[in-house]
């Protein structure tokens, strides 16, 4: 191989040949692509009753993925309310990470009383119970997306910058990052393209992770009966279906699925990329 | 191996600080929680009259008497804590009894649910990642990572729905009424131990399973990353056996960031819980806290968040210290 | 790992099977399963059905219902009012003891009915009670300022639990008594334990004023929240009794279990009604054409056979269907489409409107179901409604209670008789901000209320009931309140049961007379 070529390109090339990471890569552009210009080519009213209510998927041409507990076309369904669910997690994710590297970063290089301080802010934080709390915040604002994304960005970000800190605390003490010092670096020269880059792989499976547990957060509220009614979405699918779970299992059954298969490819994703920029791996 | 941890003099002045500072910790934690959740719109009054059965302007004011809801909200506050430094953890407006028996009836069944579920996912999951790392292109680390990736991507919720209606609908082997049968309760300690533990089964493998999976992915990356390092290479040149590297030097290294997920993921456990009881009548603090949130019970709402945050700040005390077991270099430090 | 866990499973359940039938005496035991979870077990300073379902088994009452309204003797043996109707005196069972044993006396009754009074959320049952007499131990004598027919009923055990004075006497709130959550009273049980959003267990009162009564040994009283687990549950035999079962597909699923009968009787008392309430006042909902044009538009029976799948009856105004006092010659409102879009016309929406409707963050099948069905039908006469949820119900009730809505879905109960349960939400003296279930609608008609006051007075049961057959025409042409269906409740109990709970108030009632049948 071309021994010039940049560590992205190699990382793609990399990510390239994992066939799992391609597999959800391809798995989430379709989701997306579904979620984005589904309604292009099924169009259909999520909210309208259209059909007798459980109509079993299949039994009916017109409805392939049948119908919920109102006669509801699950496919609409499905299509609108990917959207909504992937901004949550997104933006949630997005929140998450931003305040945690953030935080983490700063405390881990620094130490001293900079980390004392930004420890404890994320000690508070982090002993309150993420759910829990909120419910709490969710409740008090009332349940609209946006409230849910801050909600999940407040109260998940503390693990990203402890994960963020243990790395920092590890690699600043390492041979590289002593010679970038010795060698008269700055500090965010040595925070941002030293350690940063060094730290990458666990906070990519941690990204990943984020990503994955926004979504799955935003399902749970909405299971718990705290997502906003007036926004179709996958988690208020199945928390309004969840009472007919034993005689009808399809309209909760599938946008589970679609959860899964989301969060699954996200998951997928962070993998690869995990192998793909460990550099000890290559050679493998 | 605790021997050493509490023979090293920094660490009892470590760990009077650590428990100092969480009490420091614990008391911001009721201060904000305690100004959350008042300010929400909504008048608790009117949810005990709702209650109630619906109510007139005087069984209103009264109700608000009766609470001290017509007070400043600053005495309100100063009430509370003083009487919180007493034990006192309030009376609960929807269940008419004092806050903390009703929590010390729920706390037992979360602790052992949580508790079950993190032994479960922590000893499975570090099971599964190493196997995993030892050989990252074989078919049983495929196997792992295919397991790790699906767990992790099911909602909890959805898996114990769908744990229900396999085992306790479609084949009714376990239970789904809570924690213990009603119909043993007069049964011998041996029996409603039994009896509990056939409750346990399905949420605190419902509970595990997400965790098992982040447990799974997490040791198969950072052993990855240690196997692939310098000091690992060199114990292979030594001449150390592949277990010996993989056990005492990769896994060790590998436990800094699972601790760091251990540690934390015990808030997590938390939440997750909130859920697997809900899902399964599990009668523990989550479900106490559900209850109470949707009915704006403040005082046992305010009880189990601190019970709650209390919980979570002892699993980071431990954690602290653990750490230090893990990573010599962080000894000599407090 | 995992079949270590089935072996263990295995283990459990085979000792379970073998000490599942632990040695009872004659009358067995009896579990309830429910998803309602009560505050507390003193029905005098709590309505509803999760408290007096415990409640009347503790305590008794001065009189007791049989299925067709018909008032029995209970802690009364006898009572009789007076001619002018102001006063009612009671002659109390000689043998009548609280658990704790000692004797009910009149003591006991006038401390319990003026506690009531004074604490329980049903003004109306006592506002003209001004004294009770106490001539002996064994007599007491009600007194009135007016006659007050809807009296009787208000003596019901769900209602009126008599309690002991030395108990409960003792200068505490009652609201917040700690003798609610460990209550002494003379009824059929016992409180064994009571765990908070748990459960209750219950054991035979042995010295019950009743001879041979009651027949069981225990009856437990088991919450289980979630609706599936529930219905597994029973469906595993688990429980024996499951009552205010609430939704189409529970009932379904229960009347598909061999072992269980299934029933709506025992709900009338109860008098469970669903309805879209139009805020009066309201900017485009103060036009009665509107309303109108609304109920025209809205197809009931659409609701009750294919949203409720047949488990709900119509209702078509504020008195329940199965209650004496209900006109069943009032409007319909059967669905017009055509004549829905001439009064929307008429009120000069012919380009259609905006409408926000609310409803309870609870009974999702009656509510929130009703409501989005509501956004797809209106939307066929150019009504674009928007659903304003709320996350929980202290919020619902404030926009509610402040008139800070348009129209919202609502549930209310009629309670035995209209006195109680009817007249709170069309009396325009009941327009009290702050106050849920009051006339939130602030609908005012000056006829409505001279006939309301007058039926509450009315001794004589005919002319009582015509007043307020002219009531249920006047409200059914004004249209506060556009009412939908009676709640879909339902009982399902194992076969073997004898006596089940199907009066006037179900489960709500002394369980003294079940028993297992062989």
């Amino acid at each position: 191989m071309n021994s010039t070529s940049s560590p992205g390109r190699e990382a793609w090339r990399m990510f390239r040949r994992n066939v799992p990471a391609m597999a959800g890569l391809f798995v989430l552009i379709g989701v997306i692509g579904a979620t984005l210009y589904g309604q292009l080519v099924y169009a259909g009213n999520p909210f309208e009753i259209v059909w007798a209510p459980h109509e079993l998927p299949g039994a009916t041409a017109e409805f392939p993925f049948g119908t919920d507990y109102l006669g509801r076309d699950l496919v609409a369904g499905l299509l609108k309310g990917g959207a909504p669910t992937l901004a949550v997690g997104a933006a949630a994710a997005l929140l998450t990470m931003v305040i945690g590297i953030t935080i983490g970063a700063l405390a881990g290089f620094y130490g001293g009383w900079a980390d004392t301080l930004l420890m404890r802010v994320t000690e508070f934080f982090q002993v309150l119970p993420a759910l829990l709390f909120a419910m709490v915040l969710v409740t008090l604002f009332s349940p609209s997306l946006i409230t849910i994304a801050i909600a999940i960005g407040v109260v998940s970000w503390p693990q990203t910058a402890r994960l963020t800190r243990a790395e920092f605390l590890k690699i600043r003490e390492l041979e590289y990052v002593r010679a970038a010092r010795s060698i008269g670096a700055s500090n965010s020269r040595i925070i941002w393209t030293v350690i940063l880059p060094n730290a990458a792989p666990p906070l990519i499976v941690s990204a990943t992770l984020t990503v994955g547990v926004a979504i799955l957060f935003e399902a749970g509220l909405s299971f718990l009966g705290l997502g906003d009614p007036n926004v179709m979405s996958w988690g208020l699918m199945i928390g309004a279906n969840r009472e007919y779970i034993l005689d009808a299992w399809w309209p909760v059954a599938f946008p589970g699925i679609a959860i899964f298969l989301t969060v699954l490819a996200v998951s997928l994703i962070g993998d690869g990329l995990n192998d793909a920029f460990n550099p000890k791996l290559r050679g493998r | 191996m605790l021997r050493t941890i509490f023979e090293d003099l920094n660490v009892s002045k470590f760990l009077t600080q650590r428990i100092a500072y969480g009490l420091l910790l614990m008391v911001g934690v009721v201060i904000l929680n305690f100004f959350l959740i008042r300010l929400a719109p909504g008048d608790p009054a009117l949810v005990i009259a709702g209650e109630m059965g619906g109510a007139t302007e005087e069984v209103l004011t009264s109700i608000r008497e009766e609470y001290g809801l017509d007070k400043p909200i600053l005495i309100q506050l100063g009430l509370y804590l003083g009487n919180l430094a007493t034990g006192d953890l309030g009376f609960s407006f929807f269940f008419n009894q004092p806050v903390a028996s009703l929590i010390a009836d729920r706390i037992g069944p979360t602790i052992l649910l949580v508790l079950t579920a993190q032994f479960l996912s922590v000893a499975i999951g570090v099971f599964l990642g190493v196997i995993a790392a030892r050989n990252p292109r074989g078919v049983i680390s495929g196997f792992v990572s295919v397991f790790a990736a699906i767990g992790y991507a099911v909602p909890v919720f959805w898996t114990g729905i769908m744990l229900i209606i396999l085992f306790a609908a479609v084949f009714p082997i376990f239970p789904v009424e809570g924690m213990s049968s009603v119909k043993l309760r007069d049964a011998s300690i041996f029996i409603r131990t039994l009896d509990i533990m056939h409750h346990l089964v399905l949420p605190a493998f419902t509970l595990a399973i997400i965790y098992l999976a982040q447990y799974a992915r997490l040791c198969r990356a950072s052993m990855l990353e240690v196997l692939a390092s310098d000091y690992v290479r060199t114990a292979h040149a030594k001449g150390l056996t592949e277990r010996k590297v993989l056990f005492k030097h990769a896994l060790r290294n590998a436990a800094l960031p699972i601790l760091t997920v251990a540690g934390l993921q015990f808030g997590n456990l938390i939440s997750g819980a909130l859920l697997v009881e809900t899902v399964f009548n599990w009668p523990g603090m989550g479900r106490l806290a559900f209850d109470s949130i949707l009915r704006r019970d403040y005082p046992t709402i305010l009880g189990v968040l601190f019970f709650a945050s209390a919980m979570v700040v002892v699993a980071n005390i431990l954690t602290d210290l653990s750490y230090r077991w893990a990573d010599p270099r962080l000894r000599g430090k407090s | 790992m995992k079949g270590t866990t089935k072996l263990f499973a295995a283990a459990s359940l085979a000792a379970a099977s073998i000490f599942a039938q632990p040695v009872l005496a004659d009358g067995g035991s009896l579990t309830i399963a429910t998803s309602q979870v009560p505050r507390h077990l003193n029905g005098a300073v709590q309505s509803g059905f999760a408290t007096a379902l415990p409640s009347t088994q503790i305590f008794a009452s001065l009189l007791r219902y049989d299925n067709d309204w018909t008032p029995q003797p209970y802690l009364a043996d006898s009572w009789s009012f007076s001619d002018d109707g102001l006063s009612l005196t009671v002659n109390l069972n000689a043998d009548a003891t609280f658990h704790d044993g000692a004797p009910v006396t009149s003591k006991d009754v006038a401390f319990s009915l003026l506690a009531i009074k004074e604490n329980h959320p049903f003004k109306s049952m006592f506002a003209p009670v001004v004294a009770v007499d106490t001539p002996d131990d064994k007599t007491a004598v009600i007194r009135m300022d007016r006659a007050h027919p809807a009296l009787l009923l208000a003596l019901s055990p769900a209602l009126s639990p008599i309690l002991p004075a030395h108990v409960y006497d003792d200068g505490q709130d009652l609201k917040s008594h700690p003798a609610n959550s460990a209550p002494v009273g003379s009824g059929p049980y016992m409180l064994d334990s009571f765990t908070a959003g748990e459960s209750i267990v219950l054991k035979k009162n042995p010295n019950f004023f009743i001879d041979g009564r009651p027949k069981l040994d225990e009856i437990i009283v088991r919450i289980i929240k979630d609706a599936s687990s529930l219905m597994i549950t029973m469906e595993n035999g688990d429980a024996d009794m499951w009552p205010y079962i609430g939704g189409s597909q529970q009932v379904k699923r229960m009347e598909g279990v061999e072992s269980l009968t299934v029933t709506s009787d025992g709900y009338a008392g109860i008098g469970p009604i669903n309805w879209l309430a139009f805020n009066t006042k309201g900017e485009k909902t103060s036009d009665v054409r509107v309303r109108q044009a609304i109920a025209y538009a809205i197809d009931r029976n659409f609701i009750t056979k294919a949203l409720h799948r047949g488990t709900s009856a119509p209702q078509r105004g504020p008195i329940i269907e199965t209650s004496p006092f209900f006109d069943s010659s009032i409007p319909a409102y059967d669905v017009d489409l055509d004549k829905a879009k001439a009064l929307l016309a008429e009120a000069g929406y012919a380009d259609g409107m905006d409408l926000a409707i609310d409803y309870i963050p609870a009974f999702k099948e009656q509510q929130q179901t009703v409501a989005e069905y509501l956004k797809s039908q209106l939307a066929k006469v150019g009504i674009n409604v928007t659903l304003r949820a709320s996350p929980d119900f202290p919020t619902w009730a404030g926009r509610i209670n402040s008139y800070d809505f348009e129209a919202t879905m609502d549930i209310v109960f009629n309670w035995g008789d209209p006195v109680i349960g009817v007249h709170r939400t069309y009396l325009s003296s009941n327009i009290v901000p702050g106050v849920i279930w009051s006339n939130t609608q602030q609908y005012e008609n000056a006829t409505v209320d001279s006939l309301l006051e007058q039926a509450a007075v009315e001794q004589d049961l005919a002319k009582r009931t015509a007043l307020y057959a002219e009531f249920q025409q006047i409200v059914a042409q004004d249209l506060p309140v556009y009412w939908v269906n009676s709640l879909p409740f339902h009982t399902a109990y194992s076969d073997k049961l004898e006596n089940p709970p199907v009066g006037i108030w179900g489960a709500m009632h002394p369980m003294d007379t079940i028993e297992w049948a062989e």
